[in-house]
C-alpha cells in the first residue's frame, strides 16, 4: 500500500509492476483470509469429524466407530431423519407452488396492489419462525386454538370437534411453509424479471390465453429458478431447528435438528454421537446446494436476455380479485394473525381466562423487563447483531471488491470461500465451533465472540452476494479515470468505490443484522450464563412454557425487527432486501 | 410455645440484620468478589424472586441467575469444567443422583449454611456437602373447566383409560431432575408397564416439570401427568382453573439439595449467598410458593397440606443415581423424543 502511495501516474500503463511488490500484496491478503477461513469454517468441521471418531466420556477415550453404529443403528435416531426428510420434500413443494405462483402474479399479471403483496412476502420473510411457531399455538391448538373456537362456535359443533391441530407433523409443514415459501417468491421473482415478455406476447399473439402461456411458455423459462427456488426451502426445512423445537417435540417427534441438539444437552457427554449424527445433514445440506450452483449455473437459455425487455402484464380479468385473495392468506397466517396472537397473549394474566376486560394485565411485560436473563439477552442480542453485521460486511466488502476488480492472483476463487459456508447447517456449525473452541488452549466458550464465529460464518455468504450485486453495477472505467489522474488505489477507493458501493454496504449490513436478532439453531448450542440471546431466552421460557412472557418477549422481538426494516427503508430504500435471494 | 416465639423473635432478628451469619472476613472477601452465579433448577420466577431479594440487600455481592433443568445444568457445568471455565458458584437441582457423583469427584465441597441447625434431620447431611432447599411432590392435575370432579381420575391407573387419549400432557426426564425421580418411584410401584400404556394415550410432551401446567389450563390439554406441586398450587392461588389430584397410591417425594463448587470463581460469595438461601427469609419464601422446608418456624399457606398428612413414595440419592439413564432411555423409547 506505501508503495503504492509514491506510484507514479504514468506507470499504470507501464506495463507489468514490479513482482516483488505484486507478490507481497496477494500473499498478505490470501493469509488473511486464510486464517479466517480455518478458524471459521476449516477447523470447526476437521473437529466435528474427528470428535465423531472418538469417544467422548467426560474421561476422555480413544478412537471408535461406535458413534455411527450408535447414531445410524437405532430406529429411534433413524426416525427423524426420515421425519426430516419427508419435512424437506412436502416443505419444498408447498413453499415451490405458493411462492412461484405468488411471483408470477405480481411480475406478470395485472393484480391489486402488488406492492403490498411484495413487502408482505419480506416482512413474513423477517418474521422469526419460532415466533410463528409459537403465535400458531394460540391460533390452532387442537382444543383451545382461536381458530378452532371460532369455527365450533360458527357451526355450532361440539367442543370435541377440531379442524386444526398444530401439534402434528401438518401443523409443522404448516408453519414451516410460511417462512420459507419467501425464498421461492423472491429467487423465482428474480428469475422471471429477467425474461421480457416478448415471447409471452409472441404466445398470446398465436392464440394462447393467459394461463396457456403461464404453463407453456414462462415456465419451462423460468425452471431453473424454481429448481433452485425448490432447494433452498427444502434446505431451510431441513436446518430449521425453532419450528421443530415448538411443535414437533410435544407431539413426540424430533427432527434431526432438535435430535442434535438433545444429545448436546443430554447430562451425559454425547459430544461424539452428536457429531456423527451432524455428518448426514452436512453432506445433504453441501449436496443440494451444490445441484443448485449447477443448475443455476448454466443459463442456457438464449431468450433470458437482461431486463431489457418490455413486460406487459397479463389480464385476469374476473379472476383479478380471487387471486388478490388468495395471495393474501399466507401473508395473514404468516404475520397478521400470528401478530395479533402475540399481542393478545402478552396482555393476558390467566391463560384460562381469555380475552375479557378483568383478564387483562401488564404482568408479563413486568416480569419480562424485571429479569436479569431478558435484560442481558436483550443487550447481548443487539450488540452480537451490531459485531456480525459489522464483521460479515467488512469481509464481505473487501473479498467482493478484490474478486470483482481481479486485484490479486486467485480472485476467482475468492467468491468461492466467502460463500462456501452457505452449506453447512447452522445448528452443524455450533456443533463443530463446540467442539472446537471449548477445550484448551482456543477456549472461546462461554464468551460472545464463539456466537460472534457462527454468526458471521453463517451470514457471511448473504452479505457477499449482497456486495458482489453492488459492485458489478459500478464501472470499474470509472476508478481507472481516477487512477490515471494521480490517485492512489486507497484514495480511489475512498473517493470513488465507497461513495457508490455505499447503498450495497448498508444493505449488506442491515440484511446480516436482521437475521442475526433472532438466529436461534447456532445460539441454541452455544449460549451460556452471561451470553444468552433473545432468541434461547424465548426458547428457554418455552421449555418451561412461560406462554405469557413469551408473547411478550415476541411482542419485543418483533418491534426491534420493525425498527430495523424501518431505517433500512430511510437509508437504502425499499429495495434493499431484494438481493436477499 | 415459648420456644416457637423465641425463635420466632430471632428470626426477626436475624431478618433485620443484612450479613446473616456470614463472618466479617467472608463478607469483605465477598464484596470484592462482587458476584455470585447460582446454577438453579427451581422455577424460574421463584429463582428470580430470590435473586432479585437478595440484590435489594446491596450487599456488594451480585445475584447471577442461570436457570435450566436439572439435566442441563448437570451437563453444562461439566462441558465447563473439561473447557476449564468456572462460572457458576452454587448449584441447586432436583436430581440427588447428580450430587452424589459430583461429591465423588470433589467438584461440590462441603459447607453448612448458617442457621441451619435447628432444621429438620431430612433436609441436612452429616458431612454438608449439600442441604436441601426444598422439596416437594410430583402431582397430578386436571383442567377444571374441561373435567368435572366426578370425571377427574383418582388414580393413576385412571389416566390410561382410553377417553385422556390424546388430552394428556407429561414432562420430560431428561430436561427435569423432578419428573425422573417422580417417574423411578411410579415405575417402582407399577412397573414399566405404566408407562408403555401411557404413552399409547399419546400424551403431548413437555420438557419443563412446570411446563404442563399452563397447556392445562389454557385447556389445550386437560390433564397433566404431574407437575411440580408448587408451581401447581401457586398458580391455582392465582385464579387458574386447576386442581390437583392425590392418588391413594401416594406422591413421589422430590427433595432438591444445594451445594457450593469447589472451584467456585467466587467462593466468598458463594458462602454468603448459601446463607441467604438457607435464612428465614428465604425460607419463607420458598414456603409462600408452596414448597416444604427444613425451618421448622415457617408458616405455610393453609392450601399446602403437611407433609405428614401426605401418603408418600420417596426413592434415595443412590436408587437415583442407578436409574437415572436408564428412565431416560426407556422414556425416550417409548415416547419418541
Amino acid at each position: 500500500m506505501t508503495q503504492d502511495a509514491q506510484q507514479l501516474p504514468g506507470m499504470i500503463s507501464g506495463g507489468e509492476p514490479s513482482a516483488t511488490r505484486k507478490f507481497d500484496y496477494t500473499v498478505i491478503v490470501w493469509v488473511v483470509l486464510l486464517i479466517l477461513l480455518i478458524i471459521l469454517v476449516a477447523n470447526p468441521i476437521f473437529q466435528l469429524f474427528k470428535e465423531s471418531f472418538f469417544v467422548s466420556e467426560d474421561e476422555a477415550g480413544g478412537f471408535t466407530f461406535q458413534n455411527y453404529i450408535d447414531a445410524f443403528e437405532t430406529d429411534e435416531y433413524y426416525k427423524p431423519m426420515y421425519i426430516t426428510m419427508m419435512l424437506a420434500i412436502s416443505v419444498g413443494s408447498i413453499s415451490l407452488v405458493v411462492g412461484a405462483v405468488m411471483a408470477w402474479v405480481v411480475s406478470r399479471t395485472d393484480i391489486p396492489f402488488p406492492n403490498l403483496i411484495r413487502n408482505g412476502i419480506l416482512a413474513s420473510f423477517v418474521t422469526p419462525p419460532f415466533l410463528g411457531a409459537i403465535a400458531w399455538i394460540f391460533l390452532a391448538g387442537q382444543n383451545e386454538g382461536w381458530l378452532n373456537k371460532w369455527i365450533r362456535g360458527l357451526f355450532g359443533l361440539s367442543e370435541e370437534f377440531y379442524l386444526f391441530d398444530i401439534f402434528t407433523m401438518k401443523g409443522v409443514v404448516f408453519a414451516m411453509s410460511l417462512y420459507t415459501f419467501p425464498l421461492v417468491f423472491i429467487v423465482v421473482l428474480a428469475g422471471l424479471n429477467n425474461i421480457s415478455s416478448d415471447v409471452e406476447d409472441a404466445a398470446n399473439v398465436a392464440g394462447g390465453g393467459t394461463f396457456h402461456t403461464m404453463f407453456s411458455i414462462t415456465l419451462p423459462l423460468v425452471a431453473p429458478s424454481l429448481f433452485a427456488g425448490f432447494i433452498l426451502a427444502a434446505l431451510e426445512a431441513m436446518i430449521l431447528f425453532g419450528i421443530p423445537a415448538v411443535l414437533a417435540i410435544p407431539a413426540g417427534q424430533h427432527t434431526m435438528t432438535t435430535q442434535l441438539r438433545a444429545f448436546m444437552v443430554s447430562e451425559d457427554d454425547l459430544l461424539g454421537l452428536a457429531s456423527a449424527y451432524a455428518m448426514p445433514m452436512l453432506i445433504l445440506a453441501i449436496g443440494m446446494v451444490w445441484t443448485r450452483g449447477i443448475v443455476l449455473g448454466r443459463r442456457g437459455y438464449a431468450t433470458v436476455g437482461g431486463k431489457g425487455g418490455q413486460r406487459r402484464p397479463q389480464k385476469l380479468g374476473v379472476w383479478r380479485i380471487p387471486i388478490f385473495v388468495l395471495c393474501m392468506i399466507p401473508l395473514v397466517c404468516a404475520i397478521v394473525l400470528p401478530a395479533l396472537a402475540l399481542l393478545t397473549t402478552s396482555f393476558m394474566k390467566n391463560l384460562g381466562g381469555g380475552l375479557v376486560w378483568s383478564n387483562l394485565t401488564l404482568w408479563n411485560y413486568h416480569f419480562i423487563l424485571t429479569n436479569d436473563a431478558v435484560r442481558e439477552s436483550i443487550y447481548n442480542t443487539i450488540i452480537l447483531a451490531i459485531m456480525a453485521a459489522t464483521g460479515a460486511t467488512i469481509v464481505a466488502a473487501i473479498s467482493a471488491f478484490i474478486a470483482q476488480r481481479k486485484l490479486i492472483r486467485g480472485h476467482q476463487y475468492m467468491g468461492f470461500m466467502a460463500t462456501a459456508p452457505i452449506g453447512i447447517p447452522g445448528i452443524v456449525l455450533a456443533v463443530g465451533l463446540f467442539a472446537a473452541y471449548t477445550k484448551q488452549p482456543f477456549v472461546l466458550y462461554g464468551t460472545l465472540w464463539i456466537m460472534f464465529l457462527a454468526y458471521l460464518t453463517k451470514y457471511l455468504p448473504l452479505a457477499y452476494q449482497t456486495s458482489n450485486a453492488g459492485l458489478s453495477s459500478i464501472h470499474p472505467e470509472l476508478e481507472e479515470s481516477c487512477r490515471i489522474m494521480g490517485a492512489n488505489r486507497l484514495q480511489v477507493f475512498k473517493d470513488v468505490t465507497v461513495p457508490l458501493f455505499k447503498t450495497a454496504v448498508i444493505a449488506s449490513w442491515i440484511l446480516v443484522f436482521m437475521p442475526s436478532l433472532r438466529e436461534l439453531s447456532a445460539s441454541v448450542l452455544l449460549w451460556t450464563t452471561n451470553t444468552k440471546v433473545i432468541s434461547v431466552v424465548i426458547v428457554d421460557f418455552y421449555e418451561e412454557t412461560l406462554l405469557g412472557p413469551i408473547s411478550a418477549l415476541g411482542v419485543l422481538l418483533l418491534l426491534i425487527t420493525l425498527v430495523a426494516i424501518v431505517i433500512g427503508f430511510r437509508l437504502v430504500g425499499r429495495d434493499f432486501m431484494r438481493s436477499a435471494g | 410455645m415459648l420456644k416457637g416465639i423465641i425463635t420466632g423473635l430471632l428470626a426477626v432478628a436475624l431478618l433485620s440484620a443484612p450479613a446473616f451469619a456470614a463472618d466479617e472476613a467472608t463478607m469483605r472477601k465477598a464484596k470484592k468478589e462482587g458476584k455470585v452465579t447460582w446454577y438453579s433448577s427451581i422455577t424460574l420466577n421463584i429463582a428470580q424472586h430470590i435473586c432479585n431479594n437478595f440484590n435489594k440487600k446491596k450487599m456488594g455481592v451480585q445475584c447471577v441467575l442461570h436457570r435450566d433443568g436439572s439435566g442441563k445444568l448437570y451437563r453444562r457445568y461439566l462441558q465447563e469444567r473439561k473447557g476449564g471455565i468456572y462460572v457458576a458458584d452454587v448449584v441447586h437441582t432436583s436430581n440427588l443422583g447428580h450430587f452424589l457423583n459430583l461429591k465423588a469427584k470433589k467438584i461440590i465441597t462441603p459447607y453448612k449454611p448458617a442457621g441451619t441447625d435447628n432444621f429438620n434431620p431430612k433436609f441436612v447431611t452429616k458431612d454438608n456437602y449439600w442441604t436441601i432447599l426444598r422439596a416437594g411432590v410430583l402431582m397430578p392435575f386436571y383442567n377444571t373447566k374441561k373435567i368435572s370432579a366426578k370425571d377427574a381420575p383418582k388414580t393413576y391407573a385412571d389416566f390410561l383409560d382410553p377417553k385422556w387419549k390424546g388430552k394428556i400432557v407429561h414432562s420430560h426426564p431428561s430436561y427435569s431432575g423432578f419428573v425422573t425421580n417422580g417417574m423411578i418411584n411410579i415405575v417402582n410401584k407399577f412397573g414399566w408397564d405404566y408407562y408403555k400404556k401411557m404413552a399409547k394415550q399419546k400424551p403431548k410432551i413437555v420438557q419443563s416439570a412446570a411446563g404442563g401446567i399452563p397447556l392445562v389450563a389454557r385447556g389445550e390439554a386437560w390433564l397433566g401427568a404431574g407437575t411440580t406441586s408448587y408451581s401447581l398450587l401457586k398458580l391455582i392461588q392465582k385464579g387458574e382453573p386447576l386442581k390437583p389430584i392425590v392418588p391413594p397410591a401416594g406422591l413421589a417425594l422430590v427433595t432438591s439439595p444445594n451445594g457450593v463448587f469447589t472451584k467456585a470463581p467466587n467462593p466468598n460469595a458463594a458462602r454468603v449467598f448459601t446463607d441467604y438461601l438457607f435464612s428465614m427469609e428465604t425460607m419463607q419464601l420458598l414456603a409462600d410458593y408452596f414448597l416444604y422446608v427444613g425451618n421448622p418456624d415457617v408458616k405455610y399457606p393453609k392450601a399446602l397440606p403437611p407433609l405428614n398428612k401426605i401418603n408418600l413414595m420417596a426413592i434415595g440419592g443412590a436408587e437415583l443415581k442407578k436409574k437415572n439413564k436408564p428412565t431416560r432411555k426407556m422414556f425416550k423409547k417409548l415416547f419418541g423424543v
